[in-house]
This record gives structure tokens, sequence and C-alpha cells, in this order.
């Protein structure tokens, strides 16, 4: 399944970058974060809590950061696993300056599901990725565009 | 007299019944024994990955989890193979690589069934996804992504198999006035069986025995498997015990042997406890052996006129990651070459290729005999594709090409040798029952106004009972089956086979056939099968062997019986045995009916009163050897109508006329008959399983596996004609499958003769409201 978007941003590019490829930072974001494990600037391994439909499981996402352009480009290759099922995510960012204080992000998710949760969840995967997605990206925007870093 | 008796030919109540019904039934999983555990299985999300580690320490750390198996646990038992029944392997559990989604990746041992689904759920498995291949046309590419790195032969090609004459058929078809050709997918399924697959393993450590009780078509064949892929470790045949209870639906999915029979038996000989696996349901249809999945290119040569000339057959056959189908060794793709079914092709030629892919094993066949429904669904396909070519009525174009009944036993251009038929006059027998003449009139009438309805036939002719020992072994044991009867003093029988009913109701028909044989109530009779330290040796039930071999034998037994009853009857009622007739039931003096016995005076006589110089008692056994397989047939006509609204295809009626020579209980075989139907209107209107490019299942419960029931299944208007087999000893041909291998035709026939008008001459199976009404937007006529 293919993802993509769209983000206006009411902050800096640099900034946006900065929050956006910290893995403490940017994994505030993320839904129900159990533990963060940082191994070096490129590697980070998360444990999210997530679920589609009536299956829920405790995904362990095994992060790389393929490519860091800073400020304008990344890509990330995140694996996770759960039991009897396996997600393995592409995504990409791209960070243009609108003006000094607004960012245009524009990105795109290539994300493969496998086994119980495609099986089964196949038919609510959609509106699961969906919300999922407006979450972290309402959160972002919020914390970005505060006044006060939060 | 007949009715008192309940011989062949009565609707004898089946005797099982009385415990089916009440709930009374004894299936794996009603087997409970002390100090029993229970196993889980954890399966591969991915269809192929490289497994990188598998952490079982916090499963382990559960309290009441007792072992985690792993592939690397099995090497050192050289247990982390097994064979499959077709010459290939396949993988217990892996040690590096999964090939398939849902494969066997660990097994937990745990002291309760949700404390070993906990322990699943705590096994960390680092996986690293590889490329996975899924279509088996790609998989024969050069480049493709490689399926079994394990074989030496390093593409993902399984075997080639062919048969006929090619040289003569090529020229046939050069040489034709008229040459059609379809491609034709007959999708993916399953058997979808009311009970999963299961065992309960116990293993006496103190005497060395094993016993399992499973759900097992084929006890005694598993018994010999398990004493060859663990022979090695102690497990010899005289201390195996295969107990195969009362089973909930095999249909062929329960002939192979799944890992999860090894793993049950492993933790019960590694623990000393019984272990119980039983599959949830997802299990079973993710990772047990499918049915189906050829995709063939086939064409037929013919005479302007319409006669048929020559047959010409390419197909890849999908097997998934291992050849785990269940063919007798000869016929890698099983008796498939039936495919000229009831037409005398001079010429044909049939070329098969099996193919890997990262997809579960098998190739089962789901009551079908062997492949053969994929067989008649082609010809009956093809043979309606030649009536709109030549513009020539499908029923008329069969009956003018029909095998005539003076040609038998006929033999086909592939080789098979055709017992007894009457095709004409069975297709006849429909076609008055359906009212063929009136329903073309109002079809066209309908037409007329653009309504859409459409009538489908089906004449195929089936190919059962393997099967002779010439031709046919599994695992190099050959195909017979068997029988053991023994008479009681006081005149009561036990019947035993080596063949296991999974609801044909044998407790009744093979009781029925006794007691036409030796004129013993059929009450009075008791049926036993599965166990096979009691039973004596077959090769189990599928391909609907049951009544042609294991009929054969039984019958056999009991004339047995009958020659030294009559010696005893002699001796009896002293009179030479050359003057001893068998009649009413009864032994007689020649022309003195007064003076007579019956076999219970001779039983009683068998024990207390035997001529001397004579063994004692009134037992037999027969190996049954079939001189040549049965072939059934049958003429179905469905008729449809399309709601042009959603794209809904509506059976409106069927009318199935069956022939399967002589009947033994036609209740038992009009109710195989319905179930058969409902068996062939599901792949053709609703199920089928479907791999996305990453090998995920699209099929994989219930929700997204269409089964018929009860709302969706027309009634069913059945009749028969007889045509007893010559060389089977009661002239039975076997019925279990007839249905299932002759109904898809005709209704995909009928879906495309109501859209043949509109130049539609072709939709593949399953045909679904979507496929119906995408066609119906681009011909123009959706509403």
């Amino acid at each position: 399944m293919r993802f993509e978007g769209t983000l206006d941003i009411a902050a800096p590019r640099d900034r946006v970058w900065s929050f956006l490829t910290d893995p403490t930072q940017v994994t505030t974001c993320a839904p129900d974060v159990q533990s963060l494990d940082v191994s070096d600037p490129h590697h980070f391994k998360v444990v999210v809590r997530a679920g589609v439909g009536p299956i829920k499981g405790t995904f362990s996402m095994n992060v790389q950061f393929l490519e860091l352009e800073r400020p304008k480009h990344a890509a990330v290759l995140a694996r996770g696993q759960a039991p009897g099922s396996a997600v393995q995510m592409v995504s990409n960012m791209d960070l243009s300056e609108f003006d000094d204080t607004h960012t245009v992000m524009e990105w795109s998710s290539e994300v493969t599901v496998s086994g119980m949760i495609q099986q089964v969840g196949a038919r609510l995967m959609q509106g699961a990725a969906d919300k999922i997605t407006q979450q972290l990206f309402a959160c972002i925007k919020t914390k970005l565009e505060a006044s006060v870093p939060i | 007299m007949a009715v008192e008796i309940g011989g062949i030919g009565q609707s004898v109540k089946r005797k099982e019944d009385a415990r089916f019904i009440r709930g009374r039934g004894n299936y794996v999983d009603d087997v409970k024994l002390p100090g029993m555990l229970y196993l889980d299985i954890a399966r591969s999300p991915y269809a192929h990955a490289r497994i990188k580690s598998i952490d079982t320490s916090k499963a382990l750390a559960i309290p009441g989890v007792l072992a985690v198996i792993t592939g690397k646990d099995l090497v050192p038992l050289k247990l982390e193979w097994m064979p499959t029944l077709m010459s290939d392997r396949q993988m217990v559990l892996p040690t590096d690589t999964v090939l398939y989604q849902a494969q066997e990746v660990a097994a937990v041992v745990a002291t309760e069934r949700y404390i070993a689904a906990d322990g699943v759920a705590a096994i960390e498995v680092d996986y690293e996804p590889l490329p996975v291949v899924v279509d088996p046309i790609k998989a024969l590419q050069p480049g493709a992504t490689l399926v079994r790195e394990d074989r030496e032969q390093k593409d993902n090609h399984i075997w080639h198999w062919e048969v006929g004459d090619k040289a003569g058929t090529d020229k046939a078809f050069k040489d034709a006035e008229v040459v059609v050709k379809q491609d034709i997918y007959i999708p993916r399924i399953h058997v979808s069986s009311i009970e999963t697959c299961g065992m309960v393993a116990s293993f006496d450590k103190i005497n060395g025995k094993l016993t399992v009780w499973m759900t097992t078509q084929a006890p005694h064949a598993i018994r010999t498997v398990i004493a060859l892929v663990a022979g090695h470790l102690g497990l010899s045949e005289e201390r195996i015990r295969v107990i195969s209870p009362d089973i909930g639906g095999g249909f062929g999915g329960k002939v192979p042997v799944y890992p999860g029979y090894v793993l049950a038996i492993g933790a019960s000989v590694l623990t000393g406890h019984p272990v119980k696996w039983i599959e949830d349901r997802s299990e079973n249809i993710q990772a047990d052996s499918f049915a189906r999945d050829y995709h063939i290119t086939a064409e037929l040569a013919a005479k302007k006129d319409g006669t048929m000339q020559a047959l010409r057959v390419k197909t890849v056959a999908d097997h998934g990651a291992f050849d785990a189908a269940a063919n007798p060794s000869k016929y890698p793709a099983g008796l498939f070459h039936i495919i000229t079914g009831s037409y005398p092709f001079t010429k044909s030629f049939v070329e098969v290729d099996g193919a890997y892919t990262n997809k579960p094993p098998g190739g089962i066949a789901y009551r079908c005999s062997f492949r053969v429904t994929e067989a008649a669904f082609t010809i009956e396909r093809l043979v309606d594709v030649l009536a709109l070519e030549i513009k020539k009525d499908p029923a008329e174009l069969r009956m003018q090409n029909f095998i005539p009944p003076t040609a038998f036993p006929y033999t086909s251009s592939l080789g098979w040798e055709y017992d007894s038929g009457d095709y004409g006059r069975a297709l006849k027998l429909a076609m008055d029952k359906i009212g063929y003449a009136e329903l073309r009139k109002e079809q066209a009438a309908k037409r007329a106004k653009g309504e859409l309805m459409g009538i489908g036939i089906s004449s195929f002719t089936e190919i059962v009972g393997a099967g002779p020992s010439k031709h046919f072994d599994i695992l190099g044991i050959k195909m017979f089956d068997s029988c053991e009867i023994r008479v009681h003093p006081t005149g009561k029988a036990m019947v035993r086979l080596g063949v296991k009913s999974q609801g044909q109701g044998h407790e009744t028909t093979f009781a029925q056939i006794v007691a036409e044989e030796l004129g013993l109530p059929v009450g009075d009779i008791a049926v036993e099968e599965g166990d096979t330290d009691t039973a004596p040796y077959g090769l189990g039930t599928y391909a609907s062997r049951s009544t042609p071999v294991a009929g054969g034998a039984t019958a056999i037994a009991a004339r047995k019986i009958r020659e030294k009853a009559k010696l005893i009857a002699a001796h009896l009622l002293e009179a030479s045995p050359d003057d001893i007739e068998w009649k009413d039931y009864k032994f007689q003096v020649k022309g003195v009916p007064a003076k007579s016995k019956t076999m219970q005076e001779v039983a009683f006589a068998a024990y207390t009163n035997h001529p001397q110089g004579m063994e004692a008692g009134l037992e037999a056994v027969d190996y049954y050897d079939p001189p040549n397989l049965t072939f059934p047939f049958g003429s179905y006509i469905c008729v449809v109508d399309i709601d042009r609204g959603t794209g809904e295809v509506k059976v409106r009626r069927f009318v199935a006329v069956d022939d399967c020579g002589t009947i033994i209980n036609p209740m038992i075989v009009e109710g195989q008959i319905h179930g058969g139907l409902t068996m062939g209107l599901a792949p053709a209107l609703y199920e089928q399983i479907n791999y996305d490019d990453d090998g995920n299942i699209q099929g994989g419960n219930f929700m997204d596996y269409l089964l018929p029931t009860a709302m969706e299944t027309p009634s069913w208007e059945t009749a028969k004609t007889t045509t007893p087999s010559p060389h089977h000893p009661i002239g039975a041909k076997g019925v279990g499958e007839s249905a299932t291998v002759g109904a898809p035709a005709a209704i995909a026939n009928a879906v495309v003769d109501a859209l043949a008008h509109l130049g539609v001459r072709h939709i593949d199976i399953p045909i679904t409201p979507w496929k119906v009404q995408k066609i119906l937007k681009e011909k123009g006529v959706a509403e």
C-alpha cells in the first residue's frame, strides 16, 4: 500500500528537520509508545502498540535512516513485528521553505503488511492507517507550531 | 425378504447417525487423557524470509509452558524435514528460511491450550524478508526468485509429465477444419472440512509404544509413514497404533501428513505425556493442503459438422513450496488425462509442468478422485466453446459425439479403459426432466426482452477406484484395499476394513454388502474401521475408492465365507455340497426348499458342530486388487438467471442425472450427490484463495473465503441411470465425487450461455457478481 500527502507546518525548516529526524522527539508523536532505544544516529528501536480493527498488538519496530540530506530530504526504513504479523515501511520526506516561518513537507510511505493483520484486517487497513496518520501529523503540527517548544 | 435383510438397493437408515444426531460422535478433540499437554504452533507472517534468530526465552518464562521446539532442535533428531507422498520433502520446522505465509516456525508445549497460545505470542522471531514469487508461470521464467534453495536443481520446475501422441495430435490440429482454444484457470480452493486437523499423541515410555488418535483418511498408510520417518528413533511399526476416530469431513485434506502431527508425536516422545494438537480454523485454511490451482490451455480440433477429432492440453500446476499432493506415484498430475471425457477423440496429447511458489504446499484432490475436476471442467467448457464456434446447440453437439454404448469397454486415446457407459441415455433423461426444448424457447423470448437467462450442460465421465496394483501405488504401497469378516457363533458379524469413513456412511453400506452376500440382517453386522491394531491393512478412503476397492474386498470376503458355509450346510443337511444352492438368503437342497439352513444356523455349527477335518470358525479376509478403475458418469443441466443490476448469478434449476453402477443405498447416494453438488456450486460461484504480490493470503478465514450456505444453495433435482461396472464384484462404481466433478462446468456453461449473444465465450470461475457486472458494463447491458 502506498500513502502520500503534503503538510504545511508554521515553523522554520531547520526546526522541522531537527524535530523529525530526532528519534526522541518524533516518537513523542507516535501512537502508544512503550519504549525507545536509540542505538546510533542512524538506527533506533521503538515499541508501539497499534491495532487494526479487532487485532491489536505490540509492534517492535526497527527503524533505520537510509538517507539524511539536511535539511531537505530523508528516507526511513522501518520494520516491525507483532505476534503473527509483520510490517515493513519505506518512507520519504522532502522539506521545502515556503517562507522563513513556513515549511512544506511532502511525504510518501510504501507499506507492506503481512500475517494476521493483513489476513483478517485487510478491509480495515485504510481506515486504521488514515487515523494513525492524522493523529501523527496533528501532533507534529501542534508541537512545532507552539510558540514555546513543547 | 430383501427389506428385512437390508441388502443392496435398500435405503437403510444410517447406523452411525444414532450417535451423530445426538452429539455423541467421538472426534479427536473429544479424546482427553490424564496428564495431557497441549501444543500450539507459531507461524510465519512472511511468505518468504530468512530467519535471523528465534528468541524463546519470554515464552519459556510463562508458567505452564514446558517446552518450545524450533527447527534447530529437530536437526539432531533428523526430523526437520519429512518426506511428502510425492517424492518431495517438506519442512517440519525451518532451520533458516520460511517459504510461505503461515508456515510452521516453532511449537509450544504447555499444560493448557490457552497457555500454549500465550507462549506462541511470546516467541520473538527476527525475519529478513526475501523476494516472493506467487505466480507459477512467473516462477518458471528464467531469473525468477528461487523458492527451494535446498534442491540441487536451481529453478522452480518440479516435474514435467506428458501422455498421448504428440506428433499425431499436432498433425490432426494442422489438418483440422475447426480449432478452438481456451485458457482456463481452475483457482486454488480449500476443502474447509467442518472439523479441522488434529492429533492426540501418547507415547508410553516403558513399553515404547506410540498410540495416536488423528484425523486421517488413511490410518494404515500413516502408521507406515511414521515408522519410515521416525524408525531411526525407535518407533517401529509393530509398536505404533493409529486410531482414526469419527472424522468431520475429509475431502482429501486429511490424506497428507502435516508438520503438526510430527510435532505432536515428537512432543509426546520428549515429555512422556500425551500431547494434543488441534488446528484453529484460520490455520486450517492458511496452511493445510489446498486443491486445484491449475493454469490450463486447452485446444480442440473438429470437423465443421462438429465431429470431435483431437485434444491438446498444456498445463502449469502450482504446488506451492513443497509438492505435497497425494497422487499415486506414477501420476504426478493425478488422473488428469481423463480429460478426453465422454468423447472419442482419436488423437490427444496432455502435458503438465509442476511449479514451486511461495504459497502453502499441496495439490490434493478435493473430492475429485485425482485431478478429475480440473479435467472434467476443461473438456466440458471446451465443448461449449466449440458449440459457440460452429453455432450448434451444446446438447446436440454432445449427443453427436458421445462414445456409443456399444463401444465399451472403450480404450481412450490417452490409455484408459472405460468399463461401461451410456452417456446419451443420461443426457436424454436430464433434458427430459428439465424440459430442455421449452427452456430454449423461454431463453429466446427473454433475450428479445433483454433478460439474461442461460442453460448449461455438463456430461462428465469420472475415473475412480484407484487402483490396479500394476499402475497404482502411494509411496510404493499398492492401492489394494481389504476387508475382514468374522461371523460369530450367534450369527452376528464383525466387519473390519482398511478404508475409513469421514461421513460417507460406511457402517451402513458395507454392512449392506455383507447382508446381501450372507443373508444376515444389516442390524446384526457391525462395521469397524480406523484402528490399525484391529483393522486389516488398506490405503484408506479418498478418490471415491471405498466402494470400488474395499467394497470389492467385502463382497469377496463374504463369498469366501459363503463357500465355507456351504460345506457346513451340506454337512448339516446330510447332502453333497454339489446339491446345495444359495437361494433366498438360505442354503437349500436343490429342489427341496423345505430342507434348508440359514446362515445363523450354519454359523452356530461352525463353532459347535463343524465337520471333522474342517477348520472351526467362520472368518475370511480379502485383499482386493481391482482389475481396473471404474468410470461413473452423469449429465447435469443448470438454468441460471443473471441480475443485470448486481451481476448476481441465480441458479434457478439444477438437474443431476448420475450413473454410478449398482447402488448399495439409494438414500446415502442421494445425500452424497446433494453434498457434492453444493461443493461443485462453491468453486463455480464463490470460493477462491488468492494471494497478493507479497504472498499474503486473501481468503484465510470464512469472512473472505465464501462457503455456500443453505441460503445460496438451490434445490437440487436428482435422477439416475444404472449401468453396472462389468468388472466389479457387485457392479458398483463409487459416487462420492461425481457431483463435485460434474457441477462446476454446468454452472459456468450456463452463465456463459446467458451472455454468449453478447460475445462472451469464457469466464474463469468463481463467477462472482463483480466479474459479471464488469462484463455487463463492458457490453453496455448493465442496469
